[in-house]
């Protein structure tokens, strides 16, 4: 009997560490699940490669932050580092698998994650025929427009049209009273009737002109000139049309070639 | 007692707690890596800690994940927001809510046991008992619950956070529609090593307050049957009190190493 309560007790306590080591596992396998993907995600255990960028200004960019390449996320900034007082050297950790889809002559940009979000590093891929970047090697960069640049433009351009928009009054001013020729032909009736009988006597005066020209011609002093002139004018039709034949016939023959 | 600093007697009290508490602990740290090592009793505690527990941490875990989603739904909906569910509930479930609410239901459960255990052994003289028979009460005892609890709190905290997990994934089913990849990627992509690791740190921490103090609370009690319902109700109270300060002190750390 005693023995009996022995051996099961032994059973018991058996039983009972098979179901601690269980849970325990469980729980470990749990845990190293976790770190693996987190570790995935920063890419402990993927191989990578480095390329380095500079930048003028990163805009708030920080070692962490994710480098996209058609929009997919293919790496992290490993640092951000101030080189001389006008570069910023940005290191890049990215998978290897990628590594030969971005080209020597790849462009990356700073942007940022939506509306509100953090910094990323957009890579844009180069022309397909150059050579694949190298690891540790350096990358072509653009300097991205801040909204401070933006601010700065608009301020320009607006003081800018400022100083049109007032010649313009300026100008519409001197115009709606009259000063000057534009104020004078919009504003002031009396000039304008003297513009309108200034071209009809022009009209009149061409009229006049037209019929002293037809009295030169017949005149026998000039009649020899404008003789001249007519035999010029219809010897130079005839040579045209002597010309037009020619070319005619040689296209013709051409043709004739071709067909041939 | 002489009245020697002329403190009230309250205060008095609480330094003469301390004091007793300091010792308590220096005396385990002088014993535990003595051998021999009692191995078998250490397993047979980790099973009363952590495997008892496991039931009480699960059900908890599941409702807090499942409310702590259903809760912030309505904040992250006013922004439209609803897609940063999985990862504000994975962040503060693993930084924060898991950890401490895990450690103070352990407290709770395995506190009191503790408390009421050494205590009633102690007033039946057991542990007196024990010494003159030639083992080291202090090492059988003390030593082996509360290393059990420092490596069964750690324990039951990864699956009460695992379980949270599985419950916030059914609080977002019920008003959205998201994938169990989807939403665990989500989760796993809002996580990083700094959520992680303190938080991880942290609950051993947790597990040696919740052992040292309701060992000590048990082993040095007094006046009889009354004594053992006194131990376990003050190491409970002491050990939830212990716990939201040390997580006070572990974030303080963690913000100021991790940044």
């Amino acid at each position: 009997m005693n023995e009996n309560k022995d051996t099961s007790n032994m059973k018991n306590e058996t039983g009972n560490r098979i179901r601690l080591g269980v849970f325990v596992s469980i729980a470990i396998a749990l845990f190293i699940v976790v770190i693996y993907f987190i570790g995935n995600r920063q890419q402990l255990f993927t191989k990578t490669i480095t390329i380095n960028g500079t930048f003028e200004d990163v805009g708030g960019l920080r070692e962490g932050s994710n480098v996209r390449f058609t929009g997919i996320t293919i790496g992290t900034i490993d640092k951000v580092e101030i080189m001389t007082d006008t570069t910023v050297l940005v290191v890049m950790t990215i998978e290897q698998s990628v590594q030969k889809f971005i080209k020597e002559d790849a462009i990356a940009s700073i942007g940022s994650d939506g509306l509100m979000g953090n910094k990323v590093i957009n890579i844009v891929s180069g022309n397909p025929n150059s050579k694949v970047i190298a690891d540790g090697g350096t990358i072509n960069t653009v300097t991205p427009v801040s909204m401070d640049d933006i601010m700065n433009n608009l301020a320009m351009t607006t003081a800018n049209a400022a100083l049109i928009t007032d010649d313009i009054a300026v100008l519409t001013t001197n115009i709606r009273t009259g000063n000057g020729a534009i104020g004078k032909i919009f504003m002031d009736t009396a000039f304008a009737n003297t513009i309108d009988a200034t071209f009809v006597n022009a009209k009149n005066a061409a009229g006049g002109f037209s019929d002293n020209m037809e009295a030169v011609k017949h005149n026998f002093l000039l009649r020899g000139y404008f003789k001249k002139k007519e035999k010029e004018a219809a010897k130079a039709q005839k040579e045209a049309e002597k010309n037009a034949a020619k070319q005619t016939k040689e296209k013709e023959k051409e043709k004739d070639s071709k067909d041939k | 007692m002489s009245k020697i600093l002329y403190l009230p007697a309250s205060m008095e009290d609480f330094f003469l707690e301390v004091d007793a508490l300091s010792r308590f602990t220096g005396r385990f740290f002088k014993t535990f890596l003595k051998p021999p090592f009692e191995f078998s009793e250490i397993i047979k505690q980790c099973f009363m800690i952590g495997y008892k527990s496991l039931g009480l941490v699960t059900v908890t875990g599941f409702i807090m994940g499942l409310v702590l989603t259903i809760q912030s739904r309505p904040t992250l909906a006013r922004f439209g927001a609803e897609a940063w569910l999985p990862g504000m509930v994975a962040v503060s479930l693993i930084r924060e809510i898991g950890p401490v609410i895990t450690a103070l239901i352990c407290a709770g459960k395995v506190g009191s046991g503790i408390g009421a255990e050494l205590a009633s052994m102690k007033v039946t003289e057991q542990i007196d008992a024990m010494e003159v028979s030639g083992t080291n009460p202090f090492k059988y005892l003390v030593v082996t619950r509360v290393l059990a609890a420092m490596f069964m709190i750690p324990i039951l905290v990864i699956f009460a956070d695992g379980i949270g997990l599985c419950g916030s994934f059914i609080g977002v089913n019920i008003m959205d529609q998201v994938g169990l990849r989807l939403y665990f990627s989500k989760a796993i992509e809002s996580l990083d090593f700094v959520d992680v690791f303190p938080a991880f740190i942290k609950t051993f921490f947790f597990g040696f307050a919740i052992g040292i103090i309701s060992c000590y609370k048990g082993y040095t009690t007094t006046k009889g049957t009354e004594g053992v319902g006194l131990a376990a109700n003050s190491a409970v109270v002491l050990c939830s009190l212990c716990i939201f300060i040390i997580d006070m002190i572990a974030v303080q750390l963690a913000s100021f190493f991790m940044n």
